[in-house]
């Protein structure tokens, strides 16, 4: 999946009016155009310069916070108040947006299109999410939202399709249906064909239409198959190609790609929790840490619809890029600010520090058939769209280094399974032994019960808990593994959002923290891309474990031969 | 107040009587020499370690068979391991052992309880209820007997009585509780008697002897009454009282005297007829749960460790604090004040045990060895480093609260302190810098006692804009909270959920009251035990108490010969404000009176 947001052209002529009628997605001819490129930029300044006058609640005021303390570069003119007239000709990277706050704030507009609108993740997700930002206020006065898809489809029939997946959330219920009637209303619908420029040009001037005079920023949400990102390049499955085939025709500013781990509020924490407390950073080395854990497992297989999974497989689905994503943030350097580029500078440093993985340090698994009294388990073979033979891992684990001065000799331990015992996301950090524990003598002959671990759960149940050795209260002396827990449900009464409204804000918004880099892209390819081909060249048969447990044995061996017990199946928990 | 102690001098002809086990004054000096070059071999040389060895196999047994969660197994687990290393020490210890640990003599053995002082309230509020405590929960040997010794006239039945109103079973074992408590109670006894009278000593020891029954008697006196009369009864109890079978013990809880001198006399006149090995010196704080945990935080998590120096540590706050005054029982409090009855006392233990190095073991000398180390290398409290306040009264909602001096057993012009706040320092490699401030008070806003470790700033945070400008609100805090609801909790920054960065500070919790459903064993019932037990780890060795005397007395007596005049502050405050300038001045902030209390 990905998002491109494109500024309409506001900067590019003096009009807002672009002369040209296709949409304008390729800013193929020179300079001019590839400072346009960064006219999202303008966009987050409109938007920003509106949500602090207009928002109540903190919570879009807080995320233009971050923005000004990340963002120092891009921020100061704002901050300095600098004269709003400047040569358009000039479109060097501040001046455009100063420029535009000049149009005023109601003059502002995002459209924001929905590619593939009838698909399962629009309808889901990005829906939901956009609808969530609105009734979060962190919507410019003016959008507009249009789907766009090849079913026919008309503009109340899309409103009726997305009004079955909105809520509200809980402290907000008041004014819930005026909230959906009034984001109804924004919704359209367009239908063409993707690889159709006339198409296009029928939805640019739809656009054009609702975005009247204003300053329109355009934001394309692509969900839709990879195979026709670009149609350019339908026959290339390979990173490095679809990241040149793209570039064709967006700048690198242009493309927001998405992963949506990295909206996830303990991943976005996870820097916070390193970065703002004292106590963790000492800990955070080789030093103390004897390994890293990053688990991600669902409990339920493919359910007829293999058919996208199955040319793909967990290792790419799950673990280059969400795992990957979550282990560099967990194990970068300290960035020089948390600017974006900033931030994904230290994380290609540390993928590119990373091994690129053996076979020797994978273990897949595809899941079987599995009775459970009356109830009967398919194998993912069973799958209708899945082949017959088909050796796609659904099931793997692997142990990953990083050779620099911080982690050198600590296993970073993955795991991502579907059809396992529990659905959960989690980052587990196992301690070192106390060296000449005084205790040892009341933690039995193994010690390796009795390290301290820093739990960071990402789903269900927001949470994060350090075990620590405890005594228990009485009169004898004996130990126990109790948490230091802060679990937020019960802390933070208010509803997490969706990963998905965090990344469309911050594509919105022109905040990339949260996005791939495409340097990032291919220095995550380049770890999993050798090990990978591996795999399909020498047809290795995954290790087979039943639908619902939890996983296969093999997984243990990986982690036994680095020392390492897996912490989600321990006694603790 | 050396005065009061004078009846050890003047009796001292008497202390060469044979019945006490170590009185012998050569082996007395020689094993005292040998003390500073060997930790561990001192207990094995006194007879009396074999029937503790004995006692504590036989509880074992009973709470093995009992205990479905193997708790006490573990706790068998720490004295096996300290024993391990003393009988390596004496190998021919060992041979007294086996036959002890041999089934048929298990009943053999008896313990008598003493309680003297019986009629006082700490006898009746806290004593006996431990005692009971520790026999529901199968700690105490199958014979026991207690008895009650005091000045008034009391059968055993109206003892039983007044005993009875205090004893209560803990929640998860209300059963049979009516049944334990008339076993028990058919096992309490009175012998009335004066406090200084070597004769009615010698009624009750008759009387203990006829408990006993010839078993091997371990003997166990729990002073409970004023420190004027702590001599006389150690005297007359150690002369006539003894136990000839096994061991006797003697427990004493503060005061310790008043400085430094008076505290040495009275450890003087106590060892001219006890051992060292023989007193127990209570402090009961360091029985709580919290404070017994305090050092297995430390040690057996790797996390804090390397935490736990000034590199990273700002400063450390101890605080205790009453919502209530003397209440009319102030006389006692008066003479002593509350740097004598709390802080040179409780809060000093606590730092000792927080600050000091880690022990070569866990076995009480090393533990104490390493007290006396960081107790020693504390600078003597300065008077610019402490403010005094004494309550004034105060009208609230139409209630009115009497102030210090309105108790009408407190001298009208008294000024002794009812609040004090104090910043120590310790000069080693390890605090250098760090202050350690403490506070205790009583009739203010508030009942607590709790640690706070208050961590530095995060250098070069990277997310300081989301502070604002108050970097103090946005550092580490760790609270180990002794009282009331027991809890450890960590204070971390964190993201507040959503869509903007927004930090707060979070706490990750342990409460232990959801984590530990059971009912928390009262710091008398550890420390009973634990003197039963010969486990002296939580009890403070002579050397400690010197050590904390010279810490405060020089203060003590400046502000006494001062005069100085303690900073009012009304009944249920939060106590004098020059508490925060002198914190202030040392860059700290209270953190029990923060806006995010708690």
């Amino acid at each position: 999946m990905a998002a491109f947001s494109s500024a309409h052209r506001r900067s590019h002529a003096t009009t807002p009016y672009s002369p040209s009628s296709r949409p304008r997605l390729s800013p193929s001819d020179g300079g001019h155009h590839r400072r346009v490129a960064l006219s999202s930029i303008p966009s987050r300044l409109a938007l920003r310069a509106q949500s602090s006058s207009r928002l109540r609640g903190s919570r879009c005021a807080n995320a233009v916070r971050l923005h000004e303390g990340a963002g120092a570069a891009t921020i100061i003119p704002v901050e300095n108040k600098l004269p709003l007239k400047k040569s358009e000709g000039s479109l060097s990277l501040t001046l455009p947006k100063v420029e535009n706050i000049n149009i005023g704030e109601n003059e502002s507009t995002v459209s924001i299109t929905v590619v593939g609108a009838s698909g399962d993740l629009a309808k889901r997700k990005i829906f939901p999410a956009l609808f969530a930002l609105f009734c979060e206020d962190c919507l410019p006065k003016h959008f507009t939202i249009y789907g766009y898809a090849r079913s026919k489809m008309t503009d109340a029939e899309l409103r009726n399709m997305i009004s079955k997946s909105l809520t509200c959330r809980t402290h907000k219920r008041e004014n819930c249906e005026e909230k959906m009637d009034q984001f109804l209303k924004r919704c359209f619908y367009h239908s063409g064909h993707y690889d159709c420029l006339e198409n296009f040009a029928e939805l640019d001037k739809k656009l054009k239409l609702h975005e009247g005079r204003r300053i329109s920023n355009r934001l394309f949400y692509l969900s839709i198959p990879p195979n026709i990102f670009v149609d350019a390049v339908r026959c290339s499955k390979s990173s490095a190609a679809l990241t040149k085939a793209l570039k064709q025709y967006l700048e690198e500013n242009q493309i927001f790609r998405i992963d949506h781990y990295l909206g996830k509020e303990l991943v976005e924490n996870l820097s916070v929790l390193r970065f703002s407390n004292l106590i963790f950073e000492p800990l955070w080395s080789r030093n103390y840490i004897r390994n890293v854990q990053l688990i991600f497992s669902e409990d339920f297989g493919t359910e007829g619809r293999g058919g996208y999974f199955d040319s793909y497989g967990i290792i790419r689905d799950i673990m280059q890029n969400h795992l990957l994503q979550i282990l560099a943030l967990f194990a970068m350097e300290t960035p020089v600010s948390l600017d974006a580029e900033d931030i994904r500078n230290e994380k290609v440093k540390v993928l590119r520090c990373m091994k690129p993985l053996h076979l020797d340090d994978v273990v897949i698994g595809q899941y079987t058939s599995h009775n459970d009294r009356s109830t009967t388990y398919p194998a993912y073979t069973d799958d209708k769209t899945v082949p017959n033979g088909s050796l796609t891992p659904t099931f793997a684990a692997a142990a990953i280094f990083i050779n620099n001065a911080r982690w050198e000799g600590v296993p970073f331990l993955m795991k991502a399974g579907k059809a396992l015992q529990d659905r959960r996301a989690e980052i587990r950090v196992q301690f070192r032994h106390v060296p000449g524990n005084l205790y040892s003598q009341k933690l039995g002959t193994d010690l390796d019960q009795a390290t301290n671990e820093l739990v960071i759960r990402v789903q269900p149940d927001e949470a994060i808990y350090l075990m620590i050795n405890n005594k228990v209260p009485g009169l004898e002396m004996k130990l126990d593994h109790s948490n230091l827990n802060l679990h937020y449900a019960a802390r933070y009464s208010k509803e997490i959002p969706d990963a998905y409204e965090r990344l469309l804000l911050d594509a919105i918004e022109g905040e990339r923290r949260l996005f791939i880099r495409s340097d990032e892209l291919d220095a995550a390819w380049a770890i999993f891309t050798p090990v990978l081909k591996e795999i399909d060249e020498k047809n290795i048969v995954p290790e087979s474990y039943p639908y619902g447990s939890r996983g296969p044995a093999g997984a243990h061996r990986l982690a036994a031969r680095h020392n390492v017990k897996w912490g989600d199946l321990s006694t603790g928990q | 107040m050396a005065g009061h102690l004078s009846p050890c001098s003047s009796s001292s002809s008497s202390s060469s009587s044979s019945s006490l086990n170590f009185s012998h004054p050569s082996s007395f000096e020689l094993r005292k020499s040998l003390d500073k070059f060997l930790v561990l071999p001192r207990k094995t040389q006194e007879p009396s370690w074999v029937p503790r060895i004995r006692s504590r196999n036989s509880s074992r047994k009973s709470f093995q068979l009992k205990s479905s969660n193997g708790h006490s197994l573990s706790s068998v687990s720490l004295h096996d391991g300290s024993s391990l290393v003393k009988e390596h020490f004496k190998p021919n210890v060992q041979d007294s052992l086996s036959p002890v640990n041999s089934g048929s003599e298990k009943s053999e053995l008896t313990y008598s309880i003493t309680v003297v002082g019986a009629s006082g309230d700490l006898a009746k509020k806290k004593i006996f209820p431990a005692i009971f405590a520790l026999f529901y929960e199968d700690c105490l040997p199958k014979n026991f007997t207690v008895f009650g010794y005091a000045r008034t006239k009391m059968t055993d039945e109206e003892l039983r009585m007044m005993i009875s109103k205090t004893l209560t079973c803990r929640i998860d074992k209300r059963e049979n509780c009516e049944d334990k408590m008339n076993q028990f109670l058919k096992r309490c006894f009175y012998h009335s008697g004066q406090y200084n009278s070597e004769e009615n000593f010698r009624e009750l020891d008759i009387k203990l002897r006829e408990k006993e029954a010839g078993r091997l008697a371990n003997r166990l006196f729990y002073l409970s009454i004023p420190p004027n009369i702590f001599v006389d009864v150690v005297r007359c109890a150690s002369i006539m009282a003894s136990s000839t079978s096994g061991w006797t013990r003697v427990i004493v809880e503060k005061p310790f005297g008043r400085d430094s001198e008076s505290s040495g006399e009275l450890t003087r006149c106590l060892k001219q007829y006890l051992n060292e090995d023989q007193i127990f010196r209570i402090d009961h704080y360091l029985g709580k749960e919290l404070v017994e945990n305090l050092s297995v935080l430390r040690f057996s998590n790797l996390v804090f460790e390397p935490l736990w120096s000034r590199n990273y540590i700002r400063n450390v706050q101890l605080i205790f604090s009453e919502d209530f005054g003397t209440e009319g029982r102030g006389g006692y409090f008066d003479h002593y004040g509350i740097i004598r009855d709390i802080m040179q006392n409780h809060l000093l233990q606590i730092l000792a045990l927080f600050a000091m190095e880690t022990p070569v073991s866990l076995d009480a000398e090393d533990i104490r060895n390493e007290k006396v180390k960081v107790l020693r290398s504390m600078r003597p409290l300065q008077l610019e480093d402490v403010i005094v306040g004494q309550y004034k009264g105060h009208s609230k909602g139409g209630k009115s609260f009497p102030g210090y001096t309105d108790d009408p057993t407190v001298p009208k012009d008294s000024l002794t302190p009812t609040f004090a706040a104090a910043a120590l320092f310790i000069n080693n490699a390890r605090w250098d810098g760090v202050p350690f401030l403490m506070k205790a008070g009583k009739a203010l806003h508030t009942k607590r006692a709790e640690i706070r470790v208050q961590f530095r700033h995060v250098p070069g945070n990277l997310y300081k804009r989301n502070f604002g400008t108050d970097l103090d609100k946005a550092t580490n805090e760790l609270v180990l909270r002794v009282q009331p609801d027991e809890a450890i909790y960590l204070k971390i920054n964190n993201k507040v959920p959503g869509l903007g960065m927004r930090l707060d500070r979070s706490d990750l919790n342990l409460l232990f009251k959801a984590r530990y459903p059971r009912e928390i064993p009262d710091a008398y019932e550890r420390l009973l035990l634990d003197a039963m037990e010969g486990e002296r780890r939580l009890f403070i060795r002579s050397d400690e108490l010197d050590a904390a005397w010279a810490l405060f007395s020089p203060l003590l007596k400046e502000l006494e010969e001062k005069k100085i005049v303690p900073e009012l502050y009304p009944y249920g405050s939060r106590g004098p404000v020059g508490a925060h300038y002198l914190a202030a001045k040392h860059n700290v902030r209270w953190g029990d009176v923060g806006n995010e209390d708690s």
